[in-house]
This record gives structure tokens, C-alpha cells and sequence, in this order.
């Protein structure tokens, strides 16, 4: 192996801050990039969706299944495929989980009450939120609990019960629990704190440890 | 001669792999040694039949590649491991060969006694009915050697087989290379150059896509004689032939 | 590592052709190590929540269950077979075993179709015991009929479908992100293709998610006074095969996944797929609403299934006897305590009807999604008379619980019940509109009229008004003994229903 540095190269750019450097090749191992995509994908699908007439119940179960492959994608990136390497490289990966699950989480409602935003969004940017919040976290519990990979199977089972929720608002016996939250009301504080419940804890998992760990994947 | 390459070429975009290689086999341990990037790992692929050649001539088992028929039929008499092995973590070693030796449409009566005894000469026998999530690195390429000699090939290519093998292992796999040459064609593509002289019959070198050097061992160690650099025979004539190629 | 201990055997074999037996034992590893168990717990549990409750909170009717279980199931089941089969399709690729498994004999369209196969196997097999459960306490509870296998069919038809699908988007793109967006988009997709419905001629009809006229809803008044019928039902599986096989087909088609023969046959199959789930869109696109409730097909429907279901009526025990279909047992004695006061008012009467008999409804179809339901013909006939009774559960609606059926027919058909013998309605005297009051008042029934919503029943009789002659004389004659009520009926209810008998006259 030689050395390199030839004379007379140009002088290269400089670098940026390391802090900035560890977050962007975090972000990259994570396939951040593809979540925020889908993520995008996800916001322009619910405004075209909604320039279509939505009935009743269908016009709340819209947003859900767009709030759900959100936080689908959002749990995707818990998976790591660097393993024992990183868990043995320092103290930073903690706080890198949890800015990268927070982070994508505010962007994905973001993006998604956006995406309403003079649109006839059923139940508002609160419900969006809460909605959002909640199905990432028991995404981010599934991934602590079967890993990263596996982890979507959380919200896209969520998604059917919220959605079957939504329904029996019109044709009761209604379900009313907080526990399923999309089914109450944008400003009902009971789902509130279950959502936001759910996502404390599942941010709390994932940053202390992590998704399961497959180093096989 | 089980293997025919007459002027080989493959390029993966922009960066040519092989370059107009020809090499022959026959029955016997063929080592196939260079530095990374020279085209080792590229070169196997090819001759596994897991991409076709750019350019040239290849005949294996007596057949041609290219056509689809001749090319399942190489591959029921093909045994391959990778440098990468893939796996699946919850399969056990012996649903891991198993499954192989059913892809490679071995007769299902004789799958389970093939298996066992594929299991055993990689001595895994203890391990067959562990999942492969739970194996060290170097009892997984054990199991990926049992997969590729499954079906007793008669073309078996290794890419790297010996690595995370203990000293032990290592001597015990050159046995069992030795014993599957005598009516088998065997590539090893190492790094390692005294599994080259313990193992194999001829040598081939390649570097930057080409061979620059076919023969016996003893030839190889001949050219490094007041020449190469290396602490072994072997490794200076690696050497010598490597800085004459470059020169 | 050792020198063999077995003989090596001869070198140079014949070629090996696959058998049956080792495609069993490959489909034997693939079940054994399938993602698919790992999501059936998903799925079952979202089953019992959305779709098993639910249906055991309907009557005992078949025809009900099975509709809404085969909604249900498909709901349930989807995200889970979607998903997984997204998964299984991208292994290779994320466990790198593309090279090894490349390299092998068997070509990797039969290797793939293992594969999915398992996966199916292992959705359709959980989906199917939950229908089973459904289908044995349901057996339990029902007093007639039996279970409805074709709900079933397009239930298991569209989980291989949707496994195909799944399955082929992991295989072409294999990302992590597939197998969750894949899984969301069949839901939407799925949810949207019932958005799209108007009428009952709709192409997305085709949709399995479909059992009848959209809006109305698993509907009680079908299949039991004709038969269930398949037509939408054989047009959904027709898709849905035609579906799975294009699908399947098209995993054969790129190069290396076979040789020629099979690709060219892949093609062909792959053709023949779409043209059958198109035909079957077409022919769906044909359906109409017919007389009974259900989706008709031309093409499909069989003249059998037009001729009514013999059966013999359950009948009560009351003064004038109420006989229902036996489908409907299980409501008798709470519909003939409901409706007991008001043929207590009424037994014995000159013109009475001699039985309360359930009688089928006929639908039409109105504008848009609306579904129109009413009595095939009049409310009273035969002599001697018949009167014959819709139950609530048998119009498009809502589906109610066994009290509230039958508090809904004692509103709806009590008073209809009382005109009809009063010979009250359009065009009937004072006298007559006073009487049929009071034995409304008599029978505990809200004396002020029916709301039109909850009306159902033909014949209710006008509303009397308060504060008017008639309605003080309604009061004066339910203030009677129920005696001397009847007493008076039986001397002067010929000349009531003439018309000849003023509200003076009345006591």
C-alpha cells in the first residue's frame, strides 16, 4: 500500500463538523434517505387522495392508512446492519436513535398535515399528530421486540383495528377506548396521553436499545 | 478437461473483471491465487454459471453454458461457495445442506443419506440440528462448504473456503480437497498460498483481470527463487511473478 | 474434516428430474421457515377483535355471518399476507443467497413458487380455521340452513392473490421497505375499489370485499326464502384465480427463470390470467339487483336458484298463531311477545287473520347505492285471511339484536296489523281511525304514530291527531274493558270496516 497525495492536487473542501459528519453516516446506515422518500411519497398520495369525496367514515380512515405506512417507514430505519461493531463504538448511538426516531416523526406529521392543509383533512393536524406519534411507536416497541425488519407488523395490524374502530362510529356498537385512538375525537386528551404514552415508551427502547439486534440482516 | 476457457472476458460496467483469460482443467486441484481486485472472485463466478461471460469461450463438463438446457445440467454436477456466504439464520445445518441438495435435484431418496454424510465430512455432525444464527463464522463456512459438496460435484469452486478456519480445520480441509480432486475439478481461489502448495496440483495466478502465471507449485516457487520477497517459497515466487507482471 | 465413510457412488449419473417428492420435502423446509407464522398471530388476533365479535353479535343466520365474515376476513388477513409474502419474495436478496441459490438446478421459478406457496399455504390454512371456528358455533346456534361455502372459497381465492401480489413485489423490488408499503397500498387499494361502487351494474363489484349491494350492508332478508346466490361470488374467484395466475405467470418470464418451454408457457398463462380476471370484471359489470336481495349475473345464474326454498314455518303459540321461517326461529318468541297485546285485541274478530306469516322481501334498486325493499304483494290475503309480516332485520339497514327486532316489529307491525283488521288507512272513516287508535293505545303502543323512518310495514294506519274527535274518542274506547272492547268488535266490526259507523256511535 503506498502513500497518497500526489503534488500539486487542489486543496480539498473542508470537511465538515464531525458532530454533523456522525449524524449524516448514521442517517445514511439507517436508509434515512428512503424513509424520508417514502415519507414524501406518503404526503403526496393523501393530497391527491384528497381531492376525491370521501364519505363518513371513510374520509377519517383515509389519512390512517397514509399515517400508518408513515410510521411504518419510520420504523424500517431502527433496523442496524452494522451490529456489535457499533454497539461497542460509544456513548453517542442513544441519543443518534432517539434524534433520528423524533425527528422523523415530527417530519412525517409535518408533512402529512401539509399535505391536508386546504384540503377537507378530516380531524386536523392533531389528529394527524397523535395518530402518527402513536402507530410509530408501536412500531418502535415492535422493532425492540422482533427487530427492525419485522417491525412494520405493528402498525400495519393497528392500522386494520383503527380503521375497523373508525367504522363502528357509524355502525355501532361504537368502540371508544383511548387505547385505539384514531377513533376518538382530534382534541380527546384520554387518546392523547395513550398515544403519547406509547411513543414515549417506544422512543425510550429504541434509544436505550436499540431494535433487536440481527446481525445477519 | 472438465473446465474450457478460451479467451474469457467480463466487465461490470466501465471496469473489466477478467480480461482474455484461458485456462484449462481437468480432474485435480487447481489453486487460483492474486491480489484483491485481480479478477479471482469474478472469475469463479463465471465459471459457477452465476453470470455469463462478456466475451469468449467456456465450456464446462463438456457442455456449453449458454444454452439453457447444458446449463442446468452443469449445475446438478456443480458444487460453489461463495466468498459472501449467504444463509438463512433459522434453517439448521442440515436443513441448510438439505435444501441446497434439493435445489440442485439430487433424488429425494438420497437426500437425507447425502446430507449426513456431507454434514460429517465438514464435522459438523455434532452441530446438525443447530440453527445457523447460533454458529461461529468458522462452523458457518464449514456448513457452506457442505452445501457445495453435497451433491459430490464434479466442478467444485471455493472462493476463500478456509477462512475463520482454525489450524486444525485447515489441515483436515486440505485432506478432503485432496481426496475430492481425485475425481473431482477443484478451484480454490485463496489468499492463503500454503493451502496452495499443501492442496494443489497446478496454480494459477491471476492479476488485473489476467493470468500471468499457470502451473505447478514447484514452478511457482522456482520463479521466486533469488527474486521474490516473502517468507515462504511459495509467497516469493507469488511475489516475483505479481512485480513481473507489472513491470 | 474427514474422508468419506460411504463409497462415493458412480460419477458420471443420469440427469436427476425432480420428483414430487423432493418438490414435498423443499415445500416441507419453505412452511417450516415462513414469515407467515409470525404474522398469522397478527392476524388472528385483529380477526377475533374486528370480525369474530362482530358477527357473533348478528343472528344466527348463515347468510349474515357468512357476508360479513367474508368482509371481515379479508380485511383482517390482508396487511399480514401482504406483508409477509413481500418479505418471503425479498429473502435472497436480503440474505445474499442470490449467487448460491442462482447456481443451482431447479429453475427459479419453480424455486419462487415454493416459496409462495408456503406462504399461502400457511395464510389460507390460519384463515380458514378462523372461519372454522365462526362456521362450528355458528352451527351451534343456528336452527336451519347451513354454512355458505362460497364466501369461503373467495375468501381463501383472494388471500392467494394477495399473497401472489405481495410476494411479487418483494421478489422485483427487494427493499426493506416493500414489505410495509406493499402491505398498505393492498389495503388502500382494497378499501378504495368499494369507494368506487354506484348501483348494483359496478365493475368493482369484482372486489372480494363485495357480498351484495354495497350500502346495504350483510343483509338479513337474504338467502333464506331463496337461495344464496353465487353468481357474484363465482365471478369474484373467477377474478381473483385469473389474478393469482397472471401474477404468479409473470415471475417466470425474465431470463434465467427457466427455459423456453416453461417461459413460453409462463407467457401464455400469464395472457390466459388476464383474460379471465378481465372477463370476470365484465361479467360483473353485467350483475344487476334482483327480486331477492342478491347480485344476479347472467352469464352465471343458474334458473335453479330463482325458485323459492321449501321449508316449514315455526310457528308460536299465541291466540292467533305467528309462523316464521325457521332461519328466523331463534327470534320467534321474542317477535310473538312483542306482537302478543295487540293479537289479544284482535283474536276472535270477524275478518281476522287466522296466522301472522313472514313473508320474503322485494328489493329494488334506487338511485345511486339506495335499495329499495317492500312486501311482494298485499299485506293481507287468502282466505281465510293471512296476514303477512316483514321483520325490521329484512329490510336494508342496520343489523339489530334480537330485542330491538323485535321492540321494532311490535312498533312497526302491531299497528299495521290492527289497520289491516280495522280495514283502516287512506280514505277510512273517523270511526275506523278512532278504533284502530284505541287498540293501538290498548296494546301499550305509542298512540301518536310511527315515525316514517322506523316504517317499515305497509298499511300503518294515519296518524290521529290529539285534542282532535277522533282522538278523544279513541281514548274513550281504550278506556274500555278488554271484554267489553271486543265485545262490541265482534257485533259491529263488519259495519266499522263499511264504513257505516260514526264516532258517536262508538262507546
Amino acid at each position: 500500500m503506498r502513500a497518497a497525495a500526489p503534488a500539486g492536487s487542489a486543496r480539498p473542501a473542508r470537511p465538515l463538523p464531525g458532530g454533523t459528519r456522525l449524524v449524516r453516516l448514521h442517517a445514511i446506515s439507517r436508509r434515512v434517505p428512503a424513509a424520508v422518500a417514502a415519507i414524501a411519497a406518503c404526503a403526496l398520495g393523501l393530497r391527491l387522495a384528497l381531492i376525491g369525496h370521501w364519505d363518513s367514515y371513510g374520509a377519517l380512515q383515509l389519512p390512517l392508512v397514509f399515517e400508518a405506512a408513515s410510521a411504518m417507514a419510520i420504523t424500517i430505519t431502527t433496523a442496524s446492519p452494522l451490529g456489535e461493531p457499533e454497539r461497542a463504538g460509544g456513548r453517542w448511538l442513544p441519543f443518534l436513535r432517539l434524534a433520528s426516531a423524533m425527528m422523523l416523526t415530527a417530519a412525517a406529521a409535518a408533512a402529512l398535515a401539509a399535505a391536508g392543509t386546504g384540503a377537507h383533512l378530516a380531524g386536523g393536524p392533531l389528529d394527524v399528530l397523535r395518530n402518527v406519534a402513536g402507530m410509530t411507536g408501536i412500531g418502535l416497541l415492535c422493532a425492540a421486540a422482533l427487530g427492525g425488519g419485522l417491525a412494520w407488523a405493528g402498525p400495519a395490524g393497528y392500522l386494520v383495528a383503527g380503521a375497523y374502530a373508525l367504522y363502528t362510529q357509524w355502525h355501532g356498537p361504537a368502540l371508544t377506548t383511548p387505547w385505539i385512538w384514531p377513533a376518538r375525537p382530534p382534541h380527546d386528551l384520554g387518546a392523547a396521553i395513550c398515544a403519547g404514552l406509547v411513543f414515549a415508551g417506544g422512543i425510550a427502547v429504541i434509544s436505550v436499545r436499540g431494535a433487536r439486534d440481527r446481525a445477519d440482516e | 478437461m472438465n473446465v474450457e476457457i478460451s479467451g474469457l472476458t467480463r466487465r461490470f460496467g466501465r471496469t473489466t473483471a477478467v480480461a482474455g483469460v484461458d485456462l484449462q482443467a481437468g480432474p485435480g486441484v487447481l489453486g487460483l491465487l492474486g491480489p484483491n481486485g485481480a479478477g479471482k472472485t469474478s472469475l469463479l463466478r463465471v465459471m459457477a454459471t452465476v453470470v455469463p461471460p462478456t466475451s469468449g469461450r467456456l465450456r464446462l463438463l463438456g457442455r456449453d453454458p449458454g444454452q439453457y438446457g447444458p446449463r442446468r445440467e452443469i449445475r446438478r454436477r456443480l458444487g460453489y461457495l461463495p466468498q459472501n456466504l449467504g444463509y438463512y439464520p433459522g434453517f439448521t445445518v442440515a436443513e441448510f445442506v438439505e435444501y441446497f441438495a434439493l435445489l440442485k435435484e439430487m433424488p429425494a431418496a438420497r437426500v437425507p443419506a447425502a446430507v449426513a454424510a456431507a454434514v460429517e465430512r465438514v464435522e459438523l455432525g455434532g452441530k446438525a440440528k443447530a440453527r445457523l444464527r447460533t454458529l461461529s463464522g468458522g462452523m458457518l463456512r464449514r456448513a457452506g462448504i457442505a452445501q457445495a459438496i453435497v451433491n459430490e460435484p464434479e466442478l467444485l469452486l471455493l472462493d476463500e473456503p478456509t477462512a475463520g478456519l482454525d489450524p486444525e480445520q485447515r489441515v483436515a480441509f486440505r485432506g478432503l480437497l485432496r481426496h475430492l480432486g481425485q475425481r473431482a475439478t477443484v478451484v480454490v481461489s485463496t489468499h492463503l498460498v500454503e493451502d496452495v502448495g499443501a492442496a494443489c496440483a497446478r496454480v494459477a495466478l491471476m492479476d488485473r483481470g489476467e493470468i500471468v502465471f499457470h502451473g505447478t507449485p514447484a514452478d511457482l516457487t522456482a520463479r521466486g527463487q533469488g527474486h521474490g520477497i516473502g517468507d515462504a517459497p511459495l509467497e516469493r515466487g507469488y511475489s516475483a511473478v505479481i512485480s513481473a507482471a507489472r513491470s | 474434516m474427514t474422508a468419506p465413510r460411504v463409497p462415493a457412488t458412480a460419477r458420471r449419473r443420469p440427469a436427476t428430474r425432480r420428483s414430487g417428492l423432493a418438490s414435498a420435502r423443499l415445500l416441507r423446509l419453505e412452511l417450516r421457515h415462513n414469515a407467515m407464522l409470525w404474522m398469522l398471530p397478527v392476524a388472528v388476533a385483529l380477526f377475533w377483535f374486528t370480525t369474530y365479535r362482530k358477527t357473533m353479535a348478528m343472528p344466527p343466520l348463515w347468510n349474515l355471518r357468512a357476508a360479513n365474515m367474508q368482509s371481515g376476513a379479508l380485511a383482517d388477513f390482508i396487511t399480514p399476507v401482504v406483508g409477509a409474502a413481500a418479505w418471503m419474495g425479498s429473502r435472497e436478496a436480503r440474505r445474499h443467497t442470490t449467487d448460491l441459490v442462482t447456481i443451482t438446478a431447479r429453475p427459479r421459478w419453480a424455486r419462487l413458487l415454493t416459496t409462495w406457496a408456503a406462504t399461502t399455504g400457511w395464510a389460507i390454512a390460519g384463515c380458514l380455521g378462523c372461519l372454522a371456528v365462526l362456521y362450528t358455533v355458528t352451527a351451534r346456534q343456528a336452527g336451519w340452513g347451513g354454512p355458505l361455502w362460497w364466501p369461503a372459497a373467495v375468501v381463501a381465492a383472494s388471500l392467494a392473490a394477495l399473497s401472489a401480489i405481495g410476494f411479487a413485489a418483494g421478489t422485483l423490488v427487494p427493499g426493506r421497505l416493500t414489505a410495509p408499503l406493499a402491505a398498505v397500498a393492498a389495503f388502500f387499494m382494497l378499501a378504495l375499489s368499494t369507494e368506487l361502487i354506484v348501483g348494483s351494474q359496478s365493475y368493482w363489484q369484482i372486489s372480494p370485499l363485495v357480498t351484495g349491494p354495497w350500502d346495504a350492508g350483510p343483509n338479513a332478508g337474504v338467502g333464506t326464502f331463496y337461495p344464496y346466490l353465487p353468481d357474484l361470488s363465482i365471478a369474484q374467484a373467477m377474478f381473483l384465480a385469473g389474478l393469482t395466475i397472471a401474477v404468479l405467470a409473470a415471475l417466470a418470464l425474465p431470463r434465467g427463470s427457466g427455459g423456453r418451454r416453461l417461459r413460453a408457457a409462463a407467457a401464455a398463462a400469464c395472457a390466459g390470467g388476464l383474460v379471465a380476471a378481465g372477463t370476470a370484471v365484465a361479467l360483473a359489470g353485467t350483475g344487476k339487483l334482483d327480486a331477492h336481495g342478491m347480485i344476479a349475473i347472467p352469464a352465471l345464474h343458474d334458473a335453479a336458484n330463482d325458485r323459492p326454498i321449501r321449508f316449514s314455518p315455526v310457528c308460536s303459540q299465541t291466540a292467533i298463531p305467528v309462523c316464521l321461517n325457521p332461519a328466523y326461529a331463534s327470534y320467534l318468541p321474542a317477535v310473538a311477545a312483542a306482537l302478543k297485546p295487540v293479537l289479544h285485541e284482535i283474536a276472535g274478530l270477524p275478518g281476522a287473520p287466522v296466522r301472522i306469516s313472514q313473508a320474503a322481501v322485494t328489493y329494488q334498486q334506487g338511485a345511486g347505492n339506495s335499495v329499495g325493499a317492500s312486501l311482494a304483494g298485499p299485506p293481507v290475503s287468502g282466505r281465510p285471511p293471512v296476514y303477512h309480516l316483514l321483520l325490521p332485520d329484512q329490510l336494508p339497514g342496520p343489523v339489530t339484536t334480537v330485542s330491538e327486532l323485535a321492540a321494532a316489529a311490535r312498533l312497526t307491525a302491531g299497528p299495521a296489523i290492527l289497520a289491516s283488521v280495522m280495514g283502516d288507512g287512506p280514505g277510512a272513516s273517523q270511526a275506523q281511525h278512532a278504533v284502530t287508535a284505541a287498540l293501538v293505545m290498548a296494546a301499550g303502543l305509542p298512540p301518536h304514530g310511527i315515525p316514517p323512518a322506523a316504517d317499515g310495514q305497509p298499511g300503518t294506519p294515519p296518524e290521529v291527531t290529539p285534542g282532535s274527535p277522533a282522538y278523544a274518542a279513541a281514548q274513550r274506547f281504550a278506556a274500555l274493558p278488554a271484554s267489553a272492547r271486543h265485545a262490541w268488535l265482534v257485533r259491529h266490526l263488519t259495519a266499522l270496516r263499511a264504513g257505516r259507523v260514526t264516532l258517536a256511535q262508538l262507546p
